[in-house]
């Protein structure tokens, strides 16, 4: 169901709110999407207090655990926070029970966001409802299956590389990364501080266009939040798409199947019958290739700073005993995993004086240029736009977050949108060897009410909205 | 040999402001552990730093007072490592572009005036504070995040007395500035020294030693002193100076070794992303120069042209903020400026220190000290008469009720004062007749009892010149 | 010689404040011969005279918070996540200083 159209009486909203987290627990042997059940009596109380107008009046949704939720066990997915209660809301979990939303749970993903699969959540991996065998991708794969099993209309999730746009895509939902700053970031554990946005599920063009109207805004708190107004996304959300230029990047359409191909094409052709201009681009292959090196040098720096505040010491799981070392170095040793280990080690040794030239300041640099080369083409396109990935979700046992030699641009273009803040999504539209694949949408900088027209034009196409796939 | 001591300073102040550098939670001494702190001060999971304007108003009054070039692109950076006072495994400071930088403070030293250079001010954060028990070290986070400034020279003084002299000087300036309460015994003010020596004549440095966290300008000079004693020893017996972080131990007056510097630590900086570069608007940098509090020189210059007050009396008016303050506050109410200036550094100072009372918490009112000095200079009251009443202004009491209650006020009204005169020399013709012959003497006899019989409140100057004019007509 | 050799990862990792195993350690060493593979994909672009690109958008802002207390934690709150807490303080063993 479309959540716009939830206008119902306080008795049905509350049944409808239980009902969500009875499937939730429902769901859960099948998809261990979950880390977190949250009680909804008292917030059901509280409803009472909020104009039955308001836009997520009565909504259940779940909220991908690094968001931190008072008093309410928030994680990270990270065995050092297995016990971390916040004493304070996220900015966005205070603009989401004011407008009405009920909070069911809290979601798995990769530990503190650091990866693109969800397995190496400490609750183990979140499987796909369109193949148990496989991932549901990451980091934010908790959030992602439960809007696209049908137990949520609308999921919080996280995105610095592509966490959002990436599971969105290997489960047939739309997956939004507004623009950088759109959305507050304060009370989100984070990953990479300069390429963290908040993002979120939904499974209509209009759901997600309403989300942001509820989600955007100037937050103090947080000191790269955006003073722009907040615009009405849903109204503007028409699908008239005459005269919008689109650039579909000619590299990664060299690279996919025909039966990718053929179902892009076609998708073009139905947008050129709207009036929209579409044209193939090519970008700097050599900048492309690069996406993910300077995504890995940048996110793991940040991130091994980010994560120095997790010793054990004012929160969090704490081992040892003899001295604070100790303390600082098993509650660390215990409370990572390997591979967040082994990634600090390499954003340390990015960060350190004798290699942050090489490393770091390199990387930084062609950061610089590859965003130049994305305004190229959105000084002269509406919308960059390519598939989110080649195929659909790899099964469990053939993926791992572990670098790779290969050079797959397909599979890691999307960290563009990051790199340069831009607003950037995925909705579904094609299948390849039965299994979904998204389009990325990326606009220009604060211009979300125009990929949110472009998108719902190719929903109105495509006739891809409120897909569900029950798994029970 | 003969040597040169070569000292460079380091001078963290926490600046007096409400909030946090990057928190809304409170700032305060005093208050109850962990009582003045949010999660952002306690470094949990997904805070983010917003930056206190009026922190950074502190820090560009600073910068003026000291002549420093100010950056108006404000940024921040992360000097990251690990320790239990620093919760979140970096501090945020300004390690690219600091807000001041090529400053210099001209310093007094024995009548000779010398320039120390500043390489750079820069804004940061404090860390907690910790209590070392037997049982455990005890963490207090109310301080962690409270705004610092630290001020660091060039390696511009040459002795134990131009350091203290350097310290002594911007405490002052920050003190007046009200940028910091500069007070190092509580730790407001925290000092490190950076010393070597080397052979007179000689452009190259020595091996530097690092005397951290002294507590006193008198123990800035004194440390100094003694390690370059002991540098000039170690040299002189043909040993190395090793690169080390020493103590000042007052007991035994001897520097003592923390731990050796063994290579530059690498706090891996990098720009702190979460803070996007602010550009100061010119026009609040200028509005903060334009109403910045008086810094000592020109106080100075004030009592001089406004007061016309003596050197001394200027430089023990000034040497003291809060007492300069009072001063300032008395000559809101009256013109003599001399006089109040003697009553507030001779009388009002040796009875607040003989009491140990603060003259910031002294209940004396400024108003009552300028009507006392009017009326000294008025000759309503005599100089003895004052110093009986100022025990009661002292305690807050307005002098004229004083006086009023102790029927202290002087007879100056000159047909009361004729009444008395001439039944004084009515009773004492033998007086006058020795005046008249020529005993001076004689005129001093017959003052004494005008006085006694107005009970001493006759106004001595009135009596004698009408006991003069009294007896030329008889 | 490999210039990644366990023991430079090692120090590396305990700088940290964490542990590694040895067959971590391999798994960190076989990474960086990855990493040095990506960074061959930096270097072959040509970044002279080009700055770095620290956060997405670099128009300077202008907001500050005015010096006004907004936020403060009760004590109970400020320590209910630590381990140990006692007096109102967050307690460690005694570090030496």
């Amino acid at each position: 169901m479309d959540m716009h159209m939830m206008k119902m009486s306080r008795v049905a909203t509350e049944m409808h709110a239980r009902e969500a987290l009875e499937k939730a627990k429902a769901v859960q042997p099948k998809l261990n999407a979950m880390v977190t059940f949250c009680e909804v009596d008292e917030q059901l109380e509280n409803l009472k207090n909020i104009d039955t107008n308001a836009k997520l009046y009565g909504m259940p949704i779940v909220l991908k655990d690094n968001i931190n939720t008072k008093g309410i066990l928030t994680t990270a997915s990270s065995n050092i926070l297995g016990n971390y209660i916040p004493v304070y809301n996220a900015h966005i979990v205070d603009k989401l029970q004011a407008a009405g939303a009920i909070v069911i749970g809290k979601t798995s993903m990769d530990e503190l966001g650091m990866g693109g699969t969800n397995l190496s959540a400490a609750t183990g991996p979140v499987y796909n409802p369109y193949d148990l065998n496989r991932i549901s991708g990451g980091s934010s794969g908790g959030s992602a299956v439960m809007v696209s099993s049908g137990v949520v209309p609308f999921a919080l999730g996280t995105d610095t590389g592509d966490s959002v746009r990436k599971p969105a895509s290997y489960n047939n939902i739309i997956g939004v990364k507004p623009t950088y700053g759109r959305i507050s970031r304060y009370g989100v554990i984070p990953y990479a501080s300069s390429l963290d946005h908040v993002g979120y599920f939904t499974r209509s063009v209009r759901d997600a266009a309403l989300a942001l109207e509820v989600l955007a805004g100037r937050d103090d708190r947080d000191m790269t939040s955006s003073y722009l107004p907040v615009e009405e996304y849903t109204a503007k959300a028409t699908g008239e798409v005459s005269g919008v230029k689109v650039a579909v990047i000619k590299n990664i359409m060299d690279m996919a199947s025909d039966e990718l191909k053929t179902q892009t094409n076609t998708l073009m052709e139905q947008l050129r019958a709207k009036g929209a201009v579409v044209e193939e681009v090519t970008m700097n292959e050599d900048l492309l290739k690069a996406c993910l090196a300077v995504y890995f040098v940048i996110s793991n720096c940040e991130a091994t700073a980010n994560h120095s505040n997790l010793d054990g010491i004012r929160f969090g799981v704490q081992y040892g005993e003899n001295s604070y070392e100790d303390i600082m170095t098993k509650s660390r040793t215990a409370g990572f995993s390997t591979l967040i280990r082994k990634r600090f080690v390499i954003g340390s040794f990015g960060l350190a004086d004798e290699n942050q030239e090489r490393l770091l300041r390199k990387a930084q640099k062609v950061r610089r240029l590859i965003v130049e080369e994305m305004h190229r083409v959105l000084g002269e396109f509406d919308a960059i736009v390519a598939p989110a990935s080649l195929h659909g979700a790899p099964l469990l046992d053939a993926t791992s977050d572990q670098l790779s030699l290969e050079y797959l641009i397909a599979e890691n273009y999307m960290c563009m949108a990051n790199f340069s803040g831009d607003p950037s999504m995925t909705i579904p539209y094609a299948t390849v060897e039965g299994l979904p694949v998204g389009l990325n949408i990326t606009c220009s900088a604060f211009n979300e009410a125009g990929m949110f027209n472009l998108a719902k034009a190719i929903e109105d196409v495509t006739g891809l909205c409120d897909v569900v796939k029950e798994v029970l | 040999m003969n040597f040169e001591t070569v000292i460079g300073i380091e001078l963290h102040c926490e600046l007096k402001t409400k909030t946090k550098m990057f928190s809304s939670a409170p700032v305060s001494f005093g208050a109850r552990s962990n009582s003045c702190v949010n999660e952002i001060d306690l470094g949990h999971p997904g805070t983010l730093p917003c930056l206190n304007k009026k922190a950074v108003e502190l820090a560009i009054r600073a910068c003026t007072a000291t002549n420093c070039t100010i950056d108006s692109l404000v940024k921040f950076d992360r000097k990251n490592y690990y320790y239990t006072d620093l919760p979140k495994g970096f501090q945020i400071t300004q390690q690219f572009h600091p807000i001041g930088s090529n400053g210099y403070v001209i310093i007094d030293v024995e009548g000779e005036q010398k320039k120390v250079r500043l390489n750079r001010i820069h804004m940061e954060e404090d860390t907690a504070k910790q209590f070392h028990y037997s049982d455990g070290t005890y963490v207090d986070y109310n301080r962690s995040g409270i705004p610092l400034i630290e001020i660091v020279t060039e390696a511009d003084m040459r002795s134990g007395k131009e350091a203290a002299a350097y310290v002594e000087k911007m405490r002052n300036i920050l003190y007046y500035l009200g940028v910091s309460d500069g007070k190092m015994e509580e730790g407001s003010m925290r000092c490190d020294v950076n010393v070597s020596i080397r052979p007179v004549g000689s452009e190259k440095f020595g091996t530097k030693t690092e005397i951290k966290n002294l507590n006193s300008i008198s123990n800035v000079q004194k440390a100094i002193e003694v390690e370059v004693e002991r540098q000039k020893e170690e040299i002189e017996a043909g040993r190395e100076i090793i690169q080390a972080t020493y103590r000042f131990d007052e007991a035994t007056r001897k520097t003592v070794m923390m731990r050796k510097k063994e290579g530059a630590v690498d706090y891996k900086y990098f720009p702190e992303p979460n803070i996007f570069p602010i550009q100061l608007d010119l026009n609040w940098i200028k509005k903060i120069q334009e109403e910045m509090p008086e810094v000592p020189e020109q106080r100075k210059a004030r009592y001089e042209k406004e007061y016309g007050l003596s050197e001394y009396d200027i430089s023990v008016l000034i040497a003291n903020k809060d007492v300069s303050d009072f001063y300032d506050a008395v000559m809101k109410h009256t013109t003599n400026a001399k006089l109040a200036a003697n009553w507030v550094i001779t009388e009002l100072l040796s009875i607040l220190n003989k009491n140990n009372v603060d003259i910031t918490n002294a209940k004396i009112q400024p108003v009552h000290l300028a009507s006392m000095v009017d009326m000294i200079a008025k000759d309503e009251i005599s100089g003895k008469q004052a110093k009986e009443v100022f025990v009661d202004v002292v305690e807050g009491k307005d002098p004229k009720a004083v006086i009023e209650a102790k029927g202290m006020k002087q007879v100056s009204d000159s047909s009361a004062l004729l009444a008395i005169i001439n039944s004084v020399l009515d009773e004492q013709p033998q007086s006058i007749q020795d005046y008249k012959n020529g005993k001076d003497r004689a005129i001093g006899f017959l003052v004494g009892q005008v006085m006694k019989k107005s009970k001493g409140q006759a106004n001595p100057k009135m009596t004698n010149q009408l006991l003069l004019q009294e007896i030329a007509k008889r | 010689m490999n210039k990644y050799d366990k023991e430079f990862l090692r120090k590396l990792a305990n700088q940290l404040m964490f542990d590694m195993t040895d067959e971590e350690l391999e798994n960190v060493q076989a990474e960086f011969v990855v990493l040095e593979k990506q960074l061959e994909l930096l270097e072959a672009i040509n970044t002279d005279g080009v700055e770095e690109m620290i956060y997405p958008f670099e128009a300077p802002t202008s907001f500050m918070r005015e010096d006004e207390v907004d936020n403060v934690l009760s004590v109970e709150d400020a320590l209910k996540n630590a381990k140990t807490a006692r007096q109102d303080f967050i307690v460690l063993p005694r570090v030496v200083k």
